[in-house]
């Protein structure tokens, strides 16, 4: 007698299928998968319905209703009071005749608000795109830790792993020992943040890993939790540097300020 | 032709600026047209699933144009797409009680109708299928059309929102204005629903 599906399975499979279990929780459900037939077969046919739902014919913006809206909205200028007026409706009796003008000011108003507003969405887009940073540099920590060892070079001699940076990218940070402040230094690996190569140091405290990612300079990264994981940021003039780890954000914090007295000066070499 | 370009635009090339009150100091119009325009076919696309027709959904696309100008100066700045279709969504079904009481089927979350349905299709939401009884279902576009269309609303506009507009649970949050977890689960038994409602028709 098989059991009866938990409706937590329901909700997991959707968020599964949706893209929307943190990267831990994938794994495990994609494990789960592999092994229940009766899982896989309805993830199946979640599939499907995806698919038929997806490749429904769109419904297309009518032509001619941006610009009636256009129009719509010239006569509703902000100097006018906030009447509810009723909206009038594309095709019929009364339409106003004022479509040739309405159009220079859609593109006059184009031009305009583009410029303006480009900076605007700059600023939104480069918060999304940190975001993803923060994301993607998270998961590497987590590949890092499913694989048999979290490091491509195993070493506690920075003089081995620097080096080791130094022939396979193009900008390599220094690598301090910080085994005194208890983060002792177990090697490195190359990670791919989005389609660049970047150092990542390793370290241990305890038995704990902590993954440090260095990234070019001058970006932001909020100081967060993803996935599990404690994500602190600072950045000096060479490098942005991320920190992943499931240590605590206080013992973060302690291996920001050992990480950053121990890296010396860039301009020392 | 940027003669009219408003004071304190030049300080938004700045990079510094991340949570400008955009709308200060600027012509309505123009955060509209940057704001709202661009989501105009999603908007419509949208009013279109809700209403169940193309006029209604015009005149819902009007009428949300119309109240995202209005309330241009309510906008964060955080996220323009999921703003506009917030205002489509609510403006959707305020149009559609006003104009359309009986084609507004909004039940509970766990609602009798949903029950019904469930147990009336028998064994999808009761007893496990074993995998030979879970076939993938081949409806044409008609069908799965309708079967989204016959949906109740709260069911269908998660999966329109997930499907059609492909946004990602926060944003569906947002604007359809409950926690993410129901979200999930409105989706979940939506799907659900779906399914059952696809495989009837075999």
């Amino acid at each position: 007698m098989i059991a009866s599906i938990k409706e937590n399975d329901e909700l997991q499979m959707n968020a599964y299928c949706d893209g929307e279990l943190d990267p831990p929780s994938a794994i495990e459900f994609e494990r789960r998968l592999a092994d229940d037939e009766s899982l896989k077969a309805r993830y199946n046919r979640l599939l499907s319905l995806r698919r038929a739902v997806r490749s429904l014919p769109q419904y297309e913006l009518p032509p001619g209703l941006q610009a009636h809206i256009q129009s719509a909205l010239d006569a509703d200028g902000p100097g006018q009071t906030n009447l509810p007026g009723p909206v009038v409706r594309l095709g019929q009796a009364g339409r106003p005749r004022q479509r040739s003008w309405s159009f220079q000011a859609l593109a006059a108003a184009a031009v305009f608000g583009a410029v303006i507003s480009s900076s605007v969405m700059l600023t939104i887009e480069r918060y999304n795109l940190h975001e993803d940073v923060a994301r993607e540099v998270v998961a590497g920590h987590i590949r890092s830790l499913l694989a048999p060892q979290p490091f491509d070079i195993a070493s506690s001699d920075r003089h081995t792993v620097k080096p080791w940076f130094t022939s396979r990218l193009p900008e390599s940070p220094q690598v301090p020992d910080l085994a005194a402040q208890g983060f002792v230094l177990v090697g490195g690996r190359v990670d791919v943040v989005g389609h660049d190569p970047v150092a990542t140091i390793v370290y241990k405290h305890a038995k704990h890993t902590v993954s440090l990612t260095t990234l070019p300079p001058g970006q932001s990264v909020s100081d967060q939790a993803i996935a599990g994981y404690n994500v602190r940021s600072w950045s000096d003039p060479e490098f942005t540097y991320i920190a992943v780890s499931d240590l605590p954000s206080a013992d973060l914090a302690s291996f920001e300020r050992a990480f950053s007295a121990g890296s010396p000066a860039p301009e020392t070499k | 032709m940027l003669g009219k370009r408003p004071e304190g635009s030049d300080r938004l090339s700045g990079q510094q600026q991340a949570s400008v009150p955009i709308v200060q100091n600027k012509d309505e119009r123009a955060v509209f047209d940057e704001v709202f325009l661009p989501h105009m076919a999603e908007a419509y696309r949208l009013a279109r699933w809700l209403t169940g027709n193309a006029y209604d959904a015009e005149d819902v696309v009007q009428d949300a144009a119309l109240r995202a100008f209005r309330g241009i100066k309510s906008f964060g700045a955080v996220n323009a797409r999921a703003w506009s279709l917030t205002i489509v969504r609510n403006t959707a079904y305020s149009w559609l009680v006003k104009n359309r009481p009986k084609a507004v089927v909004f039940t509970d979350d766990l609602s009798a109708a949903e029950q019904q349905e469930l147990e009336h299709e028998g064994p999808h939401g009761t007893r496990i299928e074993t995998p030979e009884e879970i076939a993938l279902f081949k409806a044409d576009a008609e069908d799965v059309e309708h079967a989204l269309a016959k949906l109740p609303a709260q069911f269908r506009e998660v999966i329109v929102l997930r499907e059609i507009n492909q946004l990602n649970y926060r944003d569906i949050a947002e604007i359809t204005n409950v926690p993410i977890g129901t979200v999930m689960s409105r989706l979940s038994r939506g799907r659900q629903l779906l399914i059952a409602l696809l495989g009837d028709r075999e």
